[in-house]
């Protein structure tokens, strides 16, 4: 191999090199901009939490979270706006790199309530797939995203040092939801319909997770909680009621999530289990979550709650 | 270490570094070389392992020269016996074991005898050994057919048990092809190493956006049999058609495309087989270096065609069958080369063929697409319950919700998109080519855009190639 080969080989890579990152960073431009310019679905809420949210109250967590808090009634029984930044699917390690970014703005929300799941310190790679969703962020935040997104990969940056990558499929998404936007009450989607005890029966969830603690997860737990503290917010843990009788006897997972919110001084309102709200199939959209009606009656519940707690104070905002 | 991992993302310009411009054209120190990076490559995985790839390279080594050595037949007869038990041997102890035991267990009590399986034993299969032993006894039974001179550089026929690129899952190569390549001086060509780059970004898109797209609807789907109907069925077959195309022919392309960065020249595996006007020609499109490696090793020892036609036939379901056992230890997979067989005894049979060819091309996707049922099933009783709903109860396609329904519009533009590019090859293979402009900017700007394509749609979860498991 002679030295000219060798430098017109080399020539010709660097030269492949600046087309493609010429390439990326022009198309990538394109799907980050259509990415941004959302303004219904998933990502138009995430977005919107982590640069414009200025409401006193946000609200963090998995489908529990999304279909359970109802801002309209935060601000009838409190007097103050919320923002519901519930995120289907999502785990532990999505709402902490979430909290992160929202935290990151100038104006600050007064109370975070993050919903817990009992399993989500149990090992899961669900957890760990879904954080693809915190992609296209990485290039604004990449300071808040790191320490996150590197429990997933140990080529973080040179994975998203393509904007082609960092928007990766999300294309269907903002177009679908440009044909057919998503109608929201901040943040909040209802559910309708009832569940009756029959229907139960043929109803499944689908167990994603092990029945082992994840350091990553207890991890992001006790960072999440650092953080609302080091940002001087209100932090307050939650549980959803179930229609049926939770048995949580010997759940490790959420053992330790309680054991954490009282290292941590984090105030811990459990509803699983309230009678208020076990065997009432009318406030249950199906059997893991309430209907607008039971939405809105657990909400009214936990705001008078928190008030009585003094967590938050009544406001006009 | 997997293709699509970014481990290998790092590997490969490091040990394609080392190669060319610290070792130069110093040709035992590059296949000392190629001999290490191959065996980091497989250890990354599990080294304990490795301890199979030497054994059977020394094995092979030792007897493919004892061979050459001998003049009495029965001698040289015997010493190939040696190889072909041993690495056939490490394929039953490690792939069969427990298939033979269990179908043992079930044939006694299907006849009425309760029998305990205890004899079945955790036993982790190796990645790849079916492909690295089929591959070395390719080299001593050619030495014993005086096809091949057994290489006295032991290096150099290490180098060629282990080789990187193709050492998990193929293409098989012939020791005629590949082992004079690791004994001659390779020389670097910067238009190889061109074409080595556009087979292997042709291939991950082959297996990131095609084949991890449709597999996560196909998993769906034959995850929960229970929960669907017959037109989902189909539509999950025919996601799994092309998944296992894109996986399996996404990986050959990426090891072909490695090889040659290398300077190596690997075979053909696959000639767009969903183009085939019958399931003989699919044969010669799809898996090549395993369809002629049974042809070559089986089937013509076997007697192949020159035989009375009833015995031709039989070879030829004979061969099938065995191939399917090769894929996997489960009667699914025997099915599924017996219904093969079966298809080619049917077209010798009836001679006549259509003069249409789209009806040829329906004909034969529609039967390779049948057998795929077994493939994919976890078992025949599976299986059949899929036949069972596509034949009586159609009822709705699933299509999901939410995000799944982003998934099944990227799956079903990625497998157009393949479609339509194996169209302008099978068709009008030298018009119109972006890539093959004397432009660079044209050529390059192509290559990039499709790096663009992959990085915007396709599936970084480093899901394992299916071949893996065989």
């Amino acid at each position: 191999m002679t030295r000219k080969e060798i430098k017109k080989f080399l020539i010709n890579i660097a030269l492949f090199v600046i087309i493609l990152v010429f390439i990326d960073f022009v198309l990538g431009s394109i799907t980050q901009k259509i990415f941004f310019s959302q303004k219904t679905g998933k990502y138009a809420r995430a977005t919107y939490a982590i640069r414009e949210a200025d409401e006193s109250i946000i609200i963090l967590g998995s489908s529990h979270a999304h279909r359970h808090y109802v801002p309209e009634v935060f601000k009838q029984e409190i007097g103050k706006i919320a923002f519901n930044a519930g995120a289907e699917g999502q785990q532990l390690l999505y709402h902490f790199g979430l909290l992160k970014m929202i935290l990151k703005k100038e104006s600050k929300p007064d109370l975070i309530i993050l919903n817990i799941d009992d399993y989500f310190l149990y090992d899961t790679p669900v957890a760990y797939d879904r954080l693809n969703d915190l992609h296209p962020y990485y290039g604004e935040y990449r300071d808040e995203l790191y320490p996150v997104l590197k429990l997933n990969s140990d080529f973080v940056d040179l994975k998203l040092f393509f904007k082609g990558y960092q928007t990766n499929s999300t294309l269907v998404h903002a177009l679908r939801y440009y044909a057919s936007p998503q109608t929201t009450l901040n943040g909040y989607r209802p559910l309708y319909g009832k569940v009756t005890k029959e229907s139960l029966n043929s109803m499944t969830i689908f167990k994603e997770h092990t029945e082992k603690i994840e350091g990553d997860f207890v991890w992001a737990l006790k960072e999440l909680i650092k953080t609302a503290k080091s940002n001087d917010v209100k932090l307050i843990f939650v549980t959803s009621p179930n229609v049926l009788e939770k048995d949580l006897k010997g759940n490790k997972s959420f053992e330790k999530i309680k054991q954490i919110a009282k290292e941590g001084e984090v105030l811990f309102i459990d509803y699983y289990n309230d009678k208020r709200f076990m065997n009432q199939y009318d406030l249950y959209h199906d059997i893991s979550h309430l209907n607008d009606d039971g939405a809105r009656l657990f909400t009214k519940i936990l705001s008078n709650d928190l008030l009585d707690s003094n967590a938050i104070k009544k406001g006009s905002n | 270490m997997l293709f699509n991992s970014f481990e290998f993302l790092i590997f490969l310009p490091i040990v394609f570094f080392i190669y060319w411009f610290v070792l130069g054209r110093k040709l035992h120190l590059q296949n000392i070389f190629l001999l290490i990076a191959s065996y980091v490559f497989y250890g990354w995985w599990d080294w304990r392992f490795l301890s199979l790839i030497a054994m059977s390279t020394v094995v092979d080594y030792f007897v493919g020269i004892k061979i050459a050595s001998l003049i009495n037949d029965k001698k040289r007869k015997y010493w190939l016996f040696v190889s072909v038990v041993f690495n056939l041997g490490l394929l039953a102890f490690f792939k069969y074991f427990n298939f033979f035991i269990d179908s043992w267990v079930d044939l006694l009590h299907n006849v009425g005898y309760e029998v305990k399986s205890v004899w079945t034993l955790k036993i982790v299969l190796p990645v790849g050994i079916s492909f690295y032993t089929f591959q070395t006894m390719s080299y001593t039974i050619d030495i014993y057919r005086n096809k091949l001179q057994p290489t006295k550089d032991f290096i150099a026929f290490a180098a060629f048990v282990s080789f990187f690129p193709q050492l998990v899952a193929g293409p098989i190569e012939r020791a005629t092809n590949l082992v004079p390549q690791f004994l001659s001086e390779r020389k670097f060509s910067a238009k190889n190493i061109s074409y080595g780059f556009k087979l292997i970004l042709w291939g991950f898109f082959m297996k990131l956006v095609v084949a991890d797209r449709a597999g996560v609807y196909v998993d769906t789907v034959y995850g929960n049999i229970e929960n669907h109907e017959g037109l989902t069925f189909i539509m999950a077959t025919i996601f799994f058609a092309f998944q296992i195309y894109g996986d399996f022919a996404g990986y050959s392309l990426i090891a072909i495309g490695t090889a040659k960065w290398f300077g190596f020249d690997l075979m053909t595996n696959f000639r767009r087989p969903y183009f085939s006007k019958s399931v003989s020609e699919f044969w010669n499109r799809w898996h090549i270096s395993l369809s002629t490696w049974f042809r070559d090793y089986v089937y013509i020892p076997l007697g192949g065609n020159r035989v009375s036609r009833s015995r031709w036939l039989l070879n030829l379901f004979i061969t099938f069958v065995v191939s399917g056992l090769w894929h996997g230890a489960n009667w699914t997979f025997v099915i599924w080369g017996a219904l093969n067989g079966i298809y080619l005894i049917a077209e010798v049979l009836i001679k006549r063929k259509t003069k249409f060819r789209l009806l040829a091309l329906a004909y034969t996707f529609v039967v390779i697409n049948f057998s795929w049922i077994f493939f994919r099933s976890s078992s025949v009783s599976e299986a059949f319950s899929i036949i069972k709903a596509i034949l009586t109860s159609p009822g709705r396609l699933f299509i999901g919700s939410g995000d799944d329904i982003a998934a099944s519009i990227y799956t079903v533009m990625a497998i157009f998109l393949l479609i339509l590019v194996e169209l302008k090859r099978e068709y009008w293979s030298e018009r119109w080519s972006l890539e093959k402009s004397n432009l660079k900017l044209v050529k390059f700007s192509f290559y990039a855009l499709l790096v663009f394509t992959i990085l915007y749609l396709g599936v970084f979860g480093e899901s394992q190639f299916i071949y893996f498991q065989f």
